[in-house]
């Protein structure tokens, strides 16, 4: 097991869904690469694929759904997406650890927070168990939980922040190194909320891990994040250093996205939705920029050509309009 | 154990208090029906010929007395007696007791019931986790299939057919009674072996008719299980597939214990038809010959009978689920 957090290479990663009007992609052609030691946040509204494609970096898209091509590059692992049975099994768990959102019951009900991680101890070929014990109520404690208690309980007996705080420990006591949060703070209040992400950078640095949180909250990516991502109907529209892309998007998604974040000062009028909705696996234009229906800035040309990936230093966009101005320019 | 003796002790007061409603229902429906067992007896000496005086005095030496007091007396006199657990004599078996004649046949109920539920359970809750798990194959097609064939044929349908096939056609297997009366009742090989050769029709209509039932309920649950969150969480903490399964058959047959429970209760009842068919002088059997002799104390028996097993049955049910379900467990320690 590498003891230091890897690197993730993602590319060209497309996800299909068989539905009944044949097989629709949700993820399409993303490329992406997470630095070791980073955490990288991917952003995008409901159905954007970001949730698809964060169970990729598993191997662990469920069926109707299948990893159509590209490649999952983790160090230490090899290329996820051709590992199958116990290979894959044993990687999970043990070199990726996955947090579900809060609000999902993760728990078994029926059994304690302890006899499930003696569960996935066992799994694991875990020798030393009162070790892992002991490693989880030093992770709990960590999280300001009293755990002991914490292990002694059922989930029914947990607040939500709480099971979110077991849900990081049982993702990070087999001591994996890179560590997939898909919706770490939604439907938990504000304080629990700030408290879950303040966790998620401490033991992210203590413990030197390579993160990815999956949000469809920008103020999340704003607090955790060194990189983002913005994710649009299943592709990466725009990326670069969470400071530079806050503080000057290029996309006009993204600047969508965040003039559309309600400011505490200020007139509340000033927050300004996006207009229209965001295309369903079925709605997904087949050619040309899937954003193009809500964009202020359409041109003829993105009704037919899918605008390409292009670089700028650590920035990198995907649209039509970006380039033309660059060009101009 | 304290909470389990807390819960008991509620459930055992309001069984009790349930018990005594059913029995004063029963008590007035069975009064309030036509025909008097004793006029019926002292008619049927009337057309044999005896004189009306001669027939007043053989019934009373055959019952032993003549109902003379009000309807409420008799009724004070009824729950009094219950309290004792005394249900009365017997009317159409003058001098048995009616407490002694149920449980003689609770015997011939109790042992087919219990083997033939027990069996359908364990073999269907099986089966309904290999339905759900291979829904999407031939396998699962078919395991759902026979269980829904099963669940439609009526019981006696099924007991009859068995009856024919296994009785008639291929006389394998015997159908005349619970037992060979050949041999002499107690612990020696002849008796119990006989015993059990004639449970196997029996305990097989219980179970094939009750199979189909705990093959898609246990198939549904399950399937509802595969669709909860924990499961996937599980998957993705790279959980042995056996404990998975552990995880899904535990939390998808919490439900059917409810079931199993109630179908023990009401089952304990009797199966008239299966008795009959059978010629198992069970609980349903006697029921049955009750209503014909106009047995009212042993009706009556019979009524209060099966309701104390269902709510023995739920009451069981209840008690399990403290054990089995912390979420039941600790619900009970905020109140």
């Amino acid at each position: 097991m590498a003891d230091q957090a890897p690197g993730v290479r993602i590319d060209g990663l497309t996800v299909v869904y068989k539905t009944p009007a044949g097989e629709l992609p949700a993820v399409r052609g993303i490329s992406l690469t997470l630095e070791p030691g980073t955490i990288t946040g991917i952003v995008g509204e409901s159905g954007s694929g970001k949730s698809t494609l964060a169970l990729s970096l598993l191997n662990a898209v469920q069926p109707p759904g299948r990893i159509a091509a590209g490649s999952v590059e983790i160090d230490g692992l090899g290329d996820v997406v051709g590992l199958a049975g116990e290979q894959l099994r044993k990687a999970r768990g043990a070199h990726i650890g996955y947090v579900f959102q809060a609000a999902q019951n993760s728990l078994n009900p029926l059994k304690t927070v302890g006899k499930q991680l003696l569960d996935l101890g066992r799994s694991h070929g875990v020798e030393d168990l009162p070790g892992l014990v002991r490693e989880a109520r030093e992770l709990l404690g960590r999280m300001g939980l009293d755990g002991a208690r914490v292990l002694d309980s059922h989930q029914h007996e947990l607040s939500g922040g709480m099971r979110q705080r077991v849900g990081i420990m049982l993702a990070l006591v087999l001591n994996a190194h890179l560590v997939v949060l898909d919706e770490p703070t939604t439907a938990l209040d504000m304080i629990t909320q700030a408290n879950i992400l303040k966790i998620v950078r401490e033991v992210h640095a203590e413990r030197g891990l390579t993160t990815l949180v999956i949000t469809h909250d920008i103020g999340v990516v704003a607090e955790v994040a060194d990189r983002l991502a913005v994710m649009y109907g299943g592709r990466l529209v725009e990326q670069g250093p969470t400071r530079e892309v806050l503080g000057a998007p290029r996309h006009p998604y993204t600047r969508g996205l965040i003039k559309a974040i309600p400011r505490l000062v200020g007139d509340i009028d000033e927050a300004r939705a996006l207009p229209g909705r965001p295309p369903t696996l079925a709605t997904v234009p087949k050619e040309g920029c899937v954003f193009r229906e809500r964009c202020p800035q359409r041109m003829d040309v993105c009704d037919t050509v899918d605008p390409s990936v292009v670089a700028d230093g650590a920035r990198v966009v995907a649209c039509h309009a970006v380039t033309v101005k660059e060009h101009a320019s | 154990m304290t909470l389990i003796a807390r819960r008991l002790a509620g459930h055992l007061a309001r069984g009790f208090v349930m018990i005594i409603v059913v029995a004063t229902i029963s008590f007035f429906i069975i009064n309030n029906i036509p025909g008097d067992p004793m006029a019926a007896q002292y008619d049927k000496l009337l057309q044999s010929g005896m004189s009306p005086e001669a027939a007043t005095q053989a019934v009373k030496v055959l019952y032993g007395f003549q109902p003379t007091g009000s309807l409420w007396q008799q009724y004070t006199d009824y729950i009094g007696g219950l309290l004792h657990l005394d249900l009365g004599t017997s009317v159409s078996r003058p001098g048995q007791p009616v407490l002694g004649v149920l449980g003689e046949a609770a015997k011939w109920t109790i042992l087919p019931v219990l083997g033939g539920t027990l069996l359908s359970f364990l073999v269907g809750v099986i089966l309904g986790v290999y339905a759900a798990i291979k829904r999407k194959s031939k396998l699962g097609d078919a395991l759902a299939i026979s269980g829904s064939l099963l669940h439609g044929i009526p019981q006696y349908v099924l007991a009859m057919l068995l009856v024919v096939i296994f009785a008639t056609l291929i006389p394998i297997l015997p159908a005349d009674g619970p037992v060979d009366i050949m041999f002499e009742p107690g612990f020696n090989a002849g008796y119990l072996g006989s015993l059990a050769e004639h449970a196997v029709l029996p305990i097989a209509t219980y179970a094939l008719s009750a199979y189909g039932g705990w093959v898609l309920a246990m198939k549904s649950s399950v399937v509802t299980v595969l669709g909860d969150d924990f499961i996937l969480a599980a998957e993705l903490r790279g959980m042995k597939r056996s404990i998975i399964f552990r995880y899904i058959a535990r939390n998808a047959i919490l439900p059917l214990f409810t079931i199993l429970a109630l179908s023990l209760g009401l089952l304990l009842g009797g199966a008239v038809f299966i008795e009959k068919i059978f010629n198992y002088p069970g609980l349903g059997w006697l029921l049955i010959e009750s209503i014909n002799t106009r047995d009212y104390a042993l009706m009556g028996g019979a009524f209060l009978l099966i309701t104390a097993a269902v709510i023995v049955a739920n009451i069981v049910a209840d008690l399990f689920y403290t054990v089995i379900d912390p979420r039941v467990r600790s619900g009970e320690d905020s109140t």
